[in-house]
């Protein structure tokens, strides 16, 4: 992150809220000046010592609104005074969410503007919020927004037990709090026992967005397919991709290592076709992104990873590609065929 | 890019201590060196624990020749499980082949009539009664735990290991009737085996005449999730699992989940749920005699039906899996490629892509059981 991306700010409040759960809301370090305005969705990196984490916004606004300075689909407000984030005590942490609860009013760190890569469908005649455990955070953000809008929306929660839900004392407060139903899974309430009455064959115009521990949100995608949901209206972070990958972009350049070679991929081309036809020998199997018989070492170039192979610590490295789908960020890639 | 939980670590599936020696290769081996070594530190079911007595039996686990019986209890029955090498040190013949003493006191030679008791020590030389026995008389032995309903051992585990048995969904819940159906032989890798068994587009095709809808192809997108030993994937479909004969009704609209857990290696299970709280759980353990041969262990529980009479159950556990026979003793290449340019591969795959890479993650070979 450049510096000037930095935002210093002090801790405002810590305010536990559900079980190991802690509400801190974050101010400016200087008096009067504002934070950037934030999409429901959104989240912001905070700077911990060496360690960086990264957390959803709650909420966050201006004390003198009527309403929090949530935004809805793509509008934003000018500008926030506080941004609130809700960090679970992980059991086996390693180091960030201790670090959070360590905090102490008066505390000051820096943090990211906020970024959206779960952002809310602005046009959805209906929107369905599940969130499990401590993936409440963005989905409270989305309610606030929604509710703002005048939209129709529900909210369920799913937690443990009543003294281990996260955020539920803030829920309360929020004038939209009678949209949301809480099950609790250890009284007989758990998401797989009622996820498909809870996930009901899709409306037109509807959409689902669901935030929560890893395994619910892939139980989710799979309940909404067999209800036979369109992908693009089911929304999670972890699972970004569509079923069927987007393969065209715009023209870019690879060049062949072995050979010095500049090939140009035209928007619907795939790397993969370019390559074969200049007689470079790749094996594809699945043509989709989802096997991983294609990966090719990248040289030089950054590319625009649309597999579902990679982790992330390897896309992040940008060594590899897989190059029956995915593109490049820069106007050229070299790879190592 | 979430947020809402630290980072974790991604899963690897590694071998329980890789640290130790190599272990003597058998006679015969079918597979490659280095990927036996790997598969023998894991644990595997090498009998029900109802087949076990006081006289041996013989089984085979990875090409090593085991004999397995019991000491103690009331000549035998439920007495302590001994496994050791199926073969006696003295001129190696073939313990298996001795028959039931029916004294509880162990196995007898039936070449020269040693006896073998209790953590395989040899108790008796009948032509020299009264001399001390040499310590290299003794058989090999290897840890033996009874879970769920079978017989467990792992090749290369010691004394004071703790075992890694995958558990069995809800086996020791309240209202669960608890069965072993009886094991099924495969003349197939255990690997393809399991893969099979994970495969959620292949019912139509299949089972269209013990449980599945023909016209019901369509696979549902699904998303394996990793886990310590492997990953495990809820698959959400309208495919039925009624089993014949049963007294339960479900609605036309009902979408069944089917919960997968894969344990590296060759252990699956399957959680079906029913309406409401009505589960049925099962173990898949593929446990490979050879690189060619598996024995199908069945462990599983219901909380429905349990009045219905269990000869249903293995009949219709049978069937299943001849249904599955049928096309994985034709596969070929007979082992698992774990190299995903062998073959081809579609969404519906997920799960058999996620395997083979978590087979791949555990250091097996890309052409792997050659």
């Amino acid at each position: 992150m450049s510096a000037r991306d930095a935002i210093d700010v002090v801790v405002h409040a810590v305010d536990p809220d559900g079980d190991r759960v802690l509400l801190v809301e974050l101010r400016p370090a200087e008096p009067g000046e504002r934070l950037p305005a934030f999409e429901a969705g959104a989240h912001i990196d905070v700077h911990l010592g060496g360690l960086t984490r990264q957390y959803s916004l709650v909420g966050g606004g201006v004390d003198d609104a009527a309403g929090p300075g949530v935004a809805a689909g793509r509008e934003q407000v000018a500008g926030s005074d506080h941004y609130l984030i809700g960090v679970l005590l992980e059991r086996e942490s390693r180091g960030g969410s201790a670090a959070v609860h360590a905090l102490s009013v008066g505390d000051r760190l820096t943090i990211s503007p906020p970024r959206n890569t779960f952002p809310l469908d602005p046009d959805a005649a209906h929107s369905i919020l599940i969130a499990g455990g401590i993936g409440i955070t963005p989905i409270v953000a989305m309610a606030e927004a929604l509710h703002r809008r005048g939209s129709s929306f529900e909210m369920h929660v799913y937690t443990r037990t009543p003294e281990s839900m996260p955020l539920r004392r803030h829920l309360e407060s929020r004038p939209w709090r009678d949209r949301v139903v809480v099950h609790y899974s250890a009284h007989g309430d758990g998401f797989r026992g009622n996820a498909q009455t809870v996930i009901p064959g899709p409306e037109a115009g509807s959409a689902l967005y669901v935030c929560g521990p890893l395994g619910m949100i892939a139980s989710s995608i799979g309940c909404a397919a067999a209800r036979e949901w369109p992908r693009e209206a089911v929304h999670t972070e972890q699972f970004a991709r569509a079923q069927a990958v987007e393969t065209s972009g715009e023209p870019f350049t690879v060049v062949v290592a072995s050979t010095g070679r500049a090939l140009t991929v035209g928007p619907a081309e795939t790397i993969a076709e370019v390559l074969r036809r200049d007689g470079v020998e790749i094996t594809l199997a699945c043509e989709q992104g989802i096997c991983g018989s294609c990966v090719t070492p990248v040289l030089a170039g950054v590319p625009d990873h649309r597999d579902e192979v990679q982790s992330p610590a390897e896309r992040e490295s940008n060594t590899l590609i897989n190059v029956c789908c995915s593109r490049a960020l820069t106007p050229s890639l070299t790879l190592g065929v | 890019m979430t947020l809402l939980r630290e980072p974790s670590p991604t899963a690897t599936a590694d071998a329980p201590s890789p640290e130790r020696p190599p272990l003597p290769l058998p006679r015969g081996l079918t597979f490659t060196p280095d990927d036996w070594q790997i598969l023998a530190r894991y644990w595997y079911p090498v009998a029900t624990s109802d087949e076990v007595t006081g006289g041996p039996l013989g089984v085979t686990l990875l090409d090593v020749p085991l004999v397995v019986y019991r000491v103690g209890g009331d000549n035998g029955v439920g007495g302590d499980v001994v496994i050791a090498s199926d073969l006696c040190p003295h001129r190696g013949t073939k313990l298996s082949i001795g028959e039931d003493q029916g004294d509880g006191q162990g196995i007898r030679c039936p070449y020269h009539g040693l006896r073998f008791g209790a953590a395989g020590k040899c108790t008796a030389i009948p032509a020299h009664p009264g001399d001390t026995i040499p310590e290299r008389m003794h058989l090999t032995t290897y840890q033996a735990v009874e879970r769920y309903g079978l017989v467990w051992t792992c090749l290369a585990a010691r004394p004071g290991d703790e075992p890694v048995i995958p558990p069995v969904p809800h086996w020791d819940d309240p209202g669960f009737q608890q069965i072993n159906c009886p094991s099924i032989d495969i003349g197939a890798f255990a690997g393809r085996q399991l893969e099979g068994f994970l495969d959620v587009g292949h019912f139509a095709f299949v089972h269209h005449e013990s449980f599945a809808d023909p016209e019901n192809q369509v696979v549902p997108e699904y998303m394996p999730v990793p886990t310590d030993d492997g990953f495990e994937v809820e698959y959400w479909s309208t495919v039925s699992n009624l089993p014949p004969g049963t007294s339960l009704t479900v609605p036309d609209d009902f979408l069944w989940l089917r919960h997968y857990r894969l344990h590296v290696p060759f252990t699956g299970t399957l959680v079906v749920h029913f309406p409401g709280d009505i589960r049925l759980s099962l173990m898949n353990a593929a446990s490979p005699i050879s690189a060619t041969r598996t024995r199908l262990f069945d462990a599983r529980c219901r909380n429905f039906d349990t009045d219905q009479p269990l000869q249903e159950v293995y009949d219709f556990n049978l069937q299943v899996f001849s249904e599955d026979i049928r096309v994985v003793e034709q596969q070929k290449p007979e082992n698992l490629p774990l190299d995903p340019k062998l073959e081809v591969h579609i969404p519906a795959d997920r799960s058999s892509i996620a395997y083979r890479r978590a087979l791949l993650a555990a250091g097996l070979s890309e052409f792997f059981a050659a």
